[in-house]
């Protein structure tokens, strides 16, 4: 009987250990004269969490009551993963300004997200922050609004003015054929070992879903003139037209060796040791560069190239990012009053100075207030234009599955010409459907 | 056949049992029935629920019948997968058994340092998956990987191991062989030292050479051998995940994905886990029969 109690016993500590393991962990002490502590997620870069620290500091020493613990989002493969893991979990922050919205259905439908237009004052937020062409882009099927726009980092064509010159092109490509003239006389063997050693541009050839939003899916909302994947309805609308003519110009560069088929290390390092002319980014690559490249380099910021016969302005794709707050707030009201500081105009104004990001706010180019911003950068004034034309993502159900397949076939298009233009759209819309039917 | 019970009592000696109706077998067991129950028989039963239900992790499961196997007839990625899974099991067995059989057959043998040779071989089995794994992306690399710089030393072309679509598995398969061979070797040492010195006497009185003793009497003679290596190194190569998540990511052109790596996508990318589940059902299905076919076929009757 004693050795009865004493493996008893054994259980009972190793469950007790076991159970120790699974607590929650406790994050960053909140003072104890505050009424509501709330915990705020932000993105974990270096820029973005020094800015979510300095508005969270001013937010703290102003309202003793409501006190904001910042945290940057835990590690992951995305933001996306671990917020998902998060809403699984029901260890959701109160506040986050990662969202993309390209995941706010699911967490919609999981229930995870306060409605925000439920809030006294959204209305004039909304109204006035907030560019009418937006409103229902980022409404749900509901009827409600779970996210505000926080953010735009428009997709443009950052290049080598110098290289430009060299090669004789005192403006930089607008269209199509443009772009490939140009890659023909930058792309070259410069050391002569045959090799190519400077290229046109690069992107990361694997088939990963995001990274196609930098090539296939800007450049194809620029070559359709601003249309997305889905109609209004949410019925799957894809310009086979302007499909086909992205695939074949990735394609014909590809092919000419204008674009390198390896891996090219150290992120923005083979922009700025001028290996590379051309490089299509968002706003925030800015500071990446004030900071590293050296004071030789002169680089500018285009459009995207677009079709030789493209009429009108060029549209993009505005990678935006969200506020939300999460409905496992215990402080739905404080969480409000954090969210609108967050969106205030001082607080716009340390997010385009601390991280050269483009606030979603009206009128932002011609107020006085932002005006001192974009002389000082007058690059991110160049963003701040383009983020007028500029497209999100469709709010619909496995949005990341379906661009998945048009990432399977620019990989067999464009990067080994394995399949045709047209081939490569019919196998994507084929895929796309087929995730859809499953999905009805 | 040992009793379960006295192995038991002659570990834990301080306990006193009862012979019949005690408690104390059970306790002893029961962490590891805990264990079973927790992380191998209630996924396995949830698993076999999920098949019919779609599920996101955070929305509630939503019954959707014999859709997810009408989505898998359709879907071609996943029949990509499984030829990729059958090319690797098609050229990683048969590399595996050979030069598992060679190194044996050396390392059988009275060598200078075969202790050494034996525990060398037999490292990469212990070693880490994703350690050699990284290990070979940076050997692999186009650029600026080790083999390709002692190719161009030696006045060669460098080899796109990883980049072009059709080396990219037997690539895989080279490394994957590296990894497994030791596990492999040490089985067909122990076949090979279990046969009866007598019957290569009679046969070399007989008259039969070097070759024909191999094939006629050591080969015959492997065969218990022979069908662990197949089937652990079938079900091995089945389960080929590491390798291509971290080399290659299943690329290029899905020509690495494997049947395994594409369930993973569908369940931990995409948040799909009816249908990775309907998924994994059909490929556990296919395992089950060409293991049965491969028992059916390689394993003889070494006596007869």
């Amino acid at each position: 009987m004693r050795q009865l109690r004493e493996y008893l016993g054994l259980v009972l500590l190793l469950s007790g250990l076991l159970l120790c393991g699974c607590h929650r962990p406790v994050s960053m002490p909140a003072p104890a004269e505050a009424n509501v502590r709330l915990v705020y997620w932000t993105a974990p870069n270096p820029d973005e969490v020094a800015l979510a620290r300095a508005l969270v500091a001013e937010w703290n020493a102003l309202h003793a009551d409501v006190q904001v613990v910042v945290q940057p989002i835990p590690a992951g493969q995305s933001s996306e993963e671990v917020l998902l893991a998060a809403v699984a979990a029901g260890t959701t922050p109160d506040v986050c300004s990662n969202i993309w919205p390209g995941i706010v259905h699911d967490f919609v439908k999981a229930g995870a997200l306060l409605a925000l237009d439920r809030f006294a004052g959204f209305d004039s937020l909304w109204n006035s922050r907030i560019p009418p062409t937006l409103h229902e882009v980022f409404r749900a099927p509901d009827g409600h609004v779970y996210q505000l726009p926080w953010k735009t980092n428009p997709i443009m064509m950052l290049y080598n003015v110098t290289l430009f010159k060299e090669a004789g092109l005192e403006q930089p490509p607008r269209t199509y054929s443009e772009y490939l003239e140009a890659a023909r006389r930058i792309t070259a063997d410069t050391n002569g070992d045959g090799l190519i050693d400077r290229w046109m541009g690069y992107r990361d050839i694997r088939p990963i879903w995001w990274q196609r939003y930098f090539d296939f899916y800007a450049f194809y909302i620029a070559a359709s003139g601003g249309r997305t994947l889905f109609d209004a309805r949410g019925h799957l609308a894809l310009d086979t037209v302007a499909s086909n003519r992205v695939f074949e110009f990735f394609a014909r560069l590809y092919a000419m060796g204008a674009f390198p088929k390896t891996s090219l290390q150290g992120g923005g390092g083979p922009f700025i040791r001028g290996q590379l002319a051309t490089d299509f980014t968002g706003p925030w690559h800015l500071i990446w560069l004030e900071k590293n490249a050296p004071s030789t380099l002169r680089y500018e910021v285009a459009p995207l190239p677009v079709p030789d016969d493209h009429d009108g302005p060029v549209y993009t794709y505005g990678d935006y990012k969200n506020i939300v707050i999460f409905s496992t707030t215990r402080h739905p009201e404080a969480a409000w009053r954090f969210v609108r500081f967050l969106v205030s105009r001082q607080a716009d104004r340390r997010l385009l100075e601390q991280t050269r990001q483009i606030p979603v706010r009206q009128g932002l180019l011609e107020d006085p207030y932002f005006a001192s911003v974009f002389a000082k950068y007058p690059l991110l004034a160049r963003f701040a234009e383009q983020a007028a034309y500029t497209r999100s993502v469709d709010s619909v159900p496995d949005l990341k599955e379906l661009l998945d397949a048009i990432a399977q076939e620019f990989e067999a298009a464009a990067v080994y010409q394995v399949r045709t233009p047209s081939q490569a759209t019919r196998r994507a819309l084929r895929r796309m459907q087929m995730i859809l039917d499953w999905n009805a | 056949m040992p009793n379960p019970k006295s192995i038991a009592v002659s570990l834990f000696g301080r306990l006193r049992l009862r012979q019949s109706g005690g408690l104390g077998g059970y306790l002893l067991v029961a962490p590891y029935l805990l264990h079973l129950t927790v992380f191998f028989g209630y996924p396995l039963l949830f698993s076999l629920v999920l098949i019919f239900y779609r599920w996101d992790i955070i929305t509630p499961m939503e019954f959707v019948g014999l859709k997810n196997f009408v989505r898998l007839l359709r879907d071609d990625l996943f029949f990509r997968a499984l030829l990729n899974t059958g090319l690797f099991l098609t050229l990683h067995i048969p590399l595996q058994i050979i030069v598992a059989l060679f190194f044996a057959e050396l390392l059988n043998r009275p060598i200078k340092g075969r202790s050494f040779f034996r525990a060398a071989y037999f490292m990469p089995v212990v070693v880490s998956g994703v350690v050699i794994t990284i290990l070979f992306q940076q050997w692999f690399a186009f650029d600026t990987g080790l083999i390709n710089r002692m190719l161009r030393a030696l006045g060669g072309e460098p080899v796109p191991w990883l980049v072009s679509p059709a080396l990219a598995m037997p690539s895989i398969a080279l490394m994957a062989t590296w990894k497994n061979v030791g596990l492999y070797i040490v089985l067909f040492l122990v076949g090979l030292q279990h046969i009866p010195k007598h019957l290569y006497e009679a046969a070399e009185l007989d008259g039969a050479n070097a070759w024909q003793r191999w094939w006629h009497i050591t080969l015959p003679m492997l065969n218990p051998a022979m069908v662990t290596v197949v089937v652990l190194s079938t079900i091995g190569g089945f389960s080929l995940f590491i390798e291509p998540y971290i080399l290659t990511g299943g690329g290029p052109l899905n020509a690495t994905l494997s049947a395994v790596l594409y369930i993973y996508n569908q369940a931990f990318y995409f948040n799909h886990m009816g249908y990775a589940a309907a998924l994994g059902f059909c490929f556990a299905l296919i395992i089950l029969v060409v293991v049965l076919l491969q028992r059916r076929f390689v394993e003889t009757d070494t006596w007869s």
